[in-house]
Formats: structure tokens, sequence, C-alpha cells
């Protein structure tokens, strides 16, 4: 049990808290195999402290982080109906999280799905009168409903991370419909495989601390998939179709980078030395990554770009995503590196290689950056770190499930929303731009 | 080429050439009469050339290709621009990403 406990990057996390705080708190937290309500007393302050902090952080990577970073990548003429996007996927998935989503995903089930034990808001309890408070079996040591919370902050990243290779020809009810099923037919089920302790995935030992494979590979995938079923933009590989403001996306890089602290740190799910090593190896990946894409571009292009500098960053955050838990400074700054070098290929060569508009190279930088993350993690896992040894098989059969569940499934979420609203602008609306088209707004002079 | 995106450009050039060049134009008017447009692209190349602007001959490019949509006009543009050193126009396939000088923000953004 340990050892499938350990394999699981956020009972890792319980486990480290177990160890750290009081004796009496410990037994409690052991005890509980599946939601339910505690004493308050045995909850700790200062891991609940930092986890509503990090739900905060990650909550701001999407808003307003990875709006800002979309929408300076896209023409001007495309700026709103971007940030829309973003935002309405946020409130969405959101309502539909804690409405099912988390249920599916957090509580105990089959190898392949949780139960509906908290579908419809049940559960997050806070009984004062008798001084109880519902927990996750996942972190019983923080309030349940910060847990649920700092879960659904990844669940609405992940979809809203699609928007960048759909954005400029996708109609906006479609882009609901899709985002809203897609977090619960693809998203949901793939966190329960990975980390629910009775999932697959899990079972099997597969090390994704904080969402290498469940939220980038997933994502990637997607994306890419979407660029296929909704074919290229009018102009796509003639025009050039130049950013509106990569300093907006400079914006949102450093929003997403402040951000990722809450997203790898706050998945020990305590406030600790492993958190505070998760936060350190976080930063170190992102240089790492942010200098490789650079020096690769230099060689390539004999000149460094702001927005190849912006991409390094996040290649270097998405790959340490998976591994944060597990790994060394220096580890993390041979992950960093070579996902750096790794998803400028990706949103380059092998872009050009798949011929596919993924407008904002979703799949060349979070499907690339989170493989190589993923078997990174398999590689450099350092047990004294995390206490878990990586299995590079294990890690690559947990990414290569997760690929292609998100291949199909998306591909069949698609095609459900063609049925339903259709999935394009008509070519005016494209031309004229969906800011007009989709919201009758546009940016100002 | 709807009329809102060529008063868009327009605009653009109507800035870049009194930022540059020191010369004031009518936006609007650039946008609905092709003689008056067609010689402040003359204008904008001339002092494009003269100051090294690459971005106000790019943008006369812009209003040129917004106003007459043949493809003589990117190669035009590009003979244009190579000639004071600058960035040249879209081609009509991608260039390899391997080419210092390939155009930017054709099949891809990176």
């Amino acid at each position: 049990m340990r050892a499938r406990v350990l394999g699981y990057g956020k009972m890792v996390g319980v486990v480290g808290w177990a160890c750290s705080a009081c004796a009496a708190q410990a037994e409690s937290a052991v005890a509980i195999t599946r939601p339910g309500l505690v004493p308050e007393a045995s909850l700790n302050p200062a891991d609940t402290a930092w986890m509503l902090t990090a739900t905060a952080l990650v909550l701001l990577m999407t808003l307003p982080g990875l709006a800002l970073f979309y929408a300076g990548m896209v023409r001007r003429k495309n700026v709103i109906n971007t940030m829309a996007s973003v935002l309405a996927v946020a409130a969405l998935v959101s309502l539909l999280w804690l409405g099912l989503g988390y249920s599916l995903a957090f509580t105990p089930g089959t190898p392949w799905l949780g139960s509906l034990a908290r579908a419809g808001f049940a559960g997050m309890d806070y009984v004062k009168d008798s001084a109880q408070v519902a927990v996750s079996h996942l972190a019983p040591h923080v309030p349940e409903s910060v847990f649920a919370m700092f879960q659904l902050t990844f669940a609405v990243i992940t979809p809203a991370l699609i928007v960048g290779a759909l954005v400029e020809r996708m109609r906006f009810s479609a882009l609901l419909w899709f985002a809203g099923l897609w977090s619960l037919l693809v998203y949901a089920p793939v966190a329960h495989w990975a980390w629910e302790p009775g999932g697959w995935m899990a079972q099997l030992g597969t090390l994704d601390f904080a969402g290498g494979t469940v939220v980038h590979i997933n994502a990637g995938a997607a994306g890419l998939v979407c660029a296929y079923v909704l074919g290229p933009r009018q102009g796509y590989g003639r025009e050039p179709f130049e950013p509106y403001s990569l300093a907006l996306t400079m914006v949102g890089t450093g929003l997403l980078w402040v951000g990722w602290f809450g997203f790898n740190a706050g998945s020990a799910l305590a406030a600790d030395g492993r958190a505070g090593l998760a936060m350190l190896v976080t930063h170190l990946a992102a240089c790492a990554g942010a200098l490789a894409w650079m020096l690769g571009e230099w060689v390539r292009r004999r000149r460094p770009s702001l927005l190849g500098l912006c991409s390094g960053v996040v290649a270097g955050l998405v790959a340490i995503t998976p591994a944060s838990g597990y790994v060394t400074p220096a580890s993390a700054v041979l992950i960093g590196a070579v996902a750096g070098l790794a998803c400028y290929w990706g949103a380059t060569g092998l872009k050009r290689l798949l011929r596919a508009d993924d407008s904002l190279d979703v799949f060349g930088v979070h499907g690339i950056g989170g493989l190589v993350g993923c078997l990174m993690t398999g590689l450099l896992a350092n047990p004294t770190v995390g206490g878990a040894k990586g299995q590079l098989v294990v890690q690559a059969l947990g990414a290569v499930a997760v690929l292609g569940y998100s291949l199909v499934m998306t591909w069949v979420v698609l095609g459900l929303t063609r049925v339903l609203v259709g999935l394009r602008v008509d070519e005016a609306s494209e031309q004229g731009g969906l800011d007009v088209a989709q919201h009758r707004e546009h940016l100002g002079a | 080429m709807l009329a809102s995106e060529k008063l868009a450009i327009a605009a653009h050039l109507h800035v870049l050439l009194r930022r540059k060049a020191g010369r004031v134009t009518d936006t609007e008017w650039m946008a609905v009469n092709a003689d008056y447009a067609a010689e402040m692209v003359r204008v904008a190349r001339s002092a494009a050339q003269e100051g090294a602007h690459a971005d106000l001959a790019e943008w006369a490019d812009k209003l040129e290709q917004a106003w007459n949509p043949r493809p003589a006009v990117a190669v035009s543009a590009r003979e244009q621009l190579a000639r004071v050193g600058l960035r040249a126009a879209a081609p009509a396939s991608p260039a390899s990403p391997a080419d210092p000088e390939a155009p930017r923000y054709i099949g891809g953004l990176r």
C-alpha cells in the first residue's frame, strides 16, 4: 500500500504531512479512505493557509495569465474572442467541476472512474455547532472545500489551454459545448486514473506530481485533434498572422510563471520542505527552458525572440510539472533545458511535419513538454526527494494511454459538438474577425 | 478586404508617416480614394528608403495590397524592401524557418 501511495504525487504530500504533524492528527488522517467529516481540530492550519494561497495562484494562471498569454499571440481582430473564451471556459468548467467532475475524479470508485458521492455540490460541509468539517481522503488535513477548489483550478486551466489550438475560427457556442463535455468525459476520468489512489495509473505507480500527464499531455493531444478537425485558418501558410501584442504575452508569461509555484508547490498539499523544493525546481526549470529555447533560436535564426523566451519559460514549467516533487535541482535544470529545445522543435519542425494549424502551438509546447517531463521523471526521480523511484516504462505507458484516450475522446466530443451547434464560424466572420462576429465588440484605437 | 480593415491599415500608416516622416495625412480619404492612397504609398516608401523605416515600408505594402490584392504586389514589395535591407513581405508559400531572413508568422508563430 505504501508503495502504491508513494506512486501518487499528491498522496505523497499527505504522507509527508502525516510524518511531520502531530501523531494524533496523523492517525486521524491515515484512517480516512473516502471523503467524510472529521473534527475541525484535526486540520493543519498552516497547510490550509498554504493551500488557500496556492489555489489563488493557480487560478491566477488562467485569469488573467493564460488569457493574456494567448490574447497577445492572436491577430488584433480576435483578441476579445480569445480572452472571452478563456474566461467563459473558466466559469463553465468551475460549475461543472463542483457539480459533477470533482466527484468523478476524486472519489473512490473503479480504476477508471470515481463515484457520484460528491456530485451535485454534495460534501464540502462545514458544521460549526459540532466543529466538524468535510475532508477528502487525499488531503485529510485541509478542508475538502479547499482541496476541491485547488483541484478545480487544474480542471479549469486544462480545457482553457486547448483554446490556444482552436482560436480564430471556432464558434463561441461550440467552444462552450466542447469545453463542458471535454471536462467531464476526458479530464475527470484521466484525473481519476492518475490522482485517485484507486485509479489504474496510480496503482501502477505512474508519477505525475502536479499534472504533466493529466493536464499537459491531455491538453496537448486535445489541441492537436482540434486543429485537425477544425482545419486551418483562412490564409494559413500564405499570409503572416501577426501577433497583436507580444507585450501582453510577456505579461501573461510572468503570471503563468508565478502562478506555477502554486500549481507545483501546492501539489505537495502541505506547507513543508517538499513544497519548498518543488517551488525551487519549478523556477530553475523555467529559467533553463527559457535559455535553451533562446539558444536554439539564436543558433537557428541568428536572433533570440521575446516570444521564444516566453515559450521556453512555459516549456520548462510544463516539463517540470510531473517531476516537481521527485527531482533534485540539478535534474530540474536538465529537464528544463531538454524541454526548451524539444518544445522549440515541437512548435517549428514537428509542426510542419504534422501539417496542423495548431494556432498557438498547444501540442508543440504542452504536448511535447508534457511528454518530456513525464519520461524524464521516470529517469530522474530521486527516492530521497519523493520516496519513489522512477520507472521509465511505467511513465511511458501512462503517457501513451492518456495521449491515446485524449486523441480519441476529443475527436468524439468534437463530433458531438459539430452535431449540436457546428464548429466553425463562416468565412466572412473569420475574415472580419471573431471579436465583432461573435461578440459585437472590438478593441479601441 | 473589408472597409474597416482598410481603414485600420490607413490609420496605421497615418500614424507612422506623422511620427517617422513628419507628414500629416487624411486617414479616412486614404481608405476611400484609390489615387490618394496610391500617392501615400509612394510617399511612405520614399520615406522608408530615406530613413530605413522597416515598419513604414511594411504598412505601405499593406495599404497597396488592400487596394490592389494581386500577387505581383508581394513580389514588388519584397524587392523594394530588399533594397533597403529590411524584412521581406509574405511569399506565396512558407519559407524554411532555418532561414534567418525568412518572413515571420507565416505557417507558425515561432
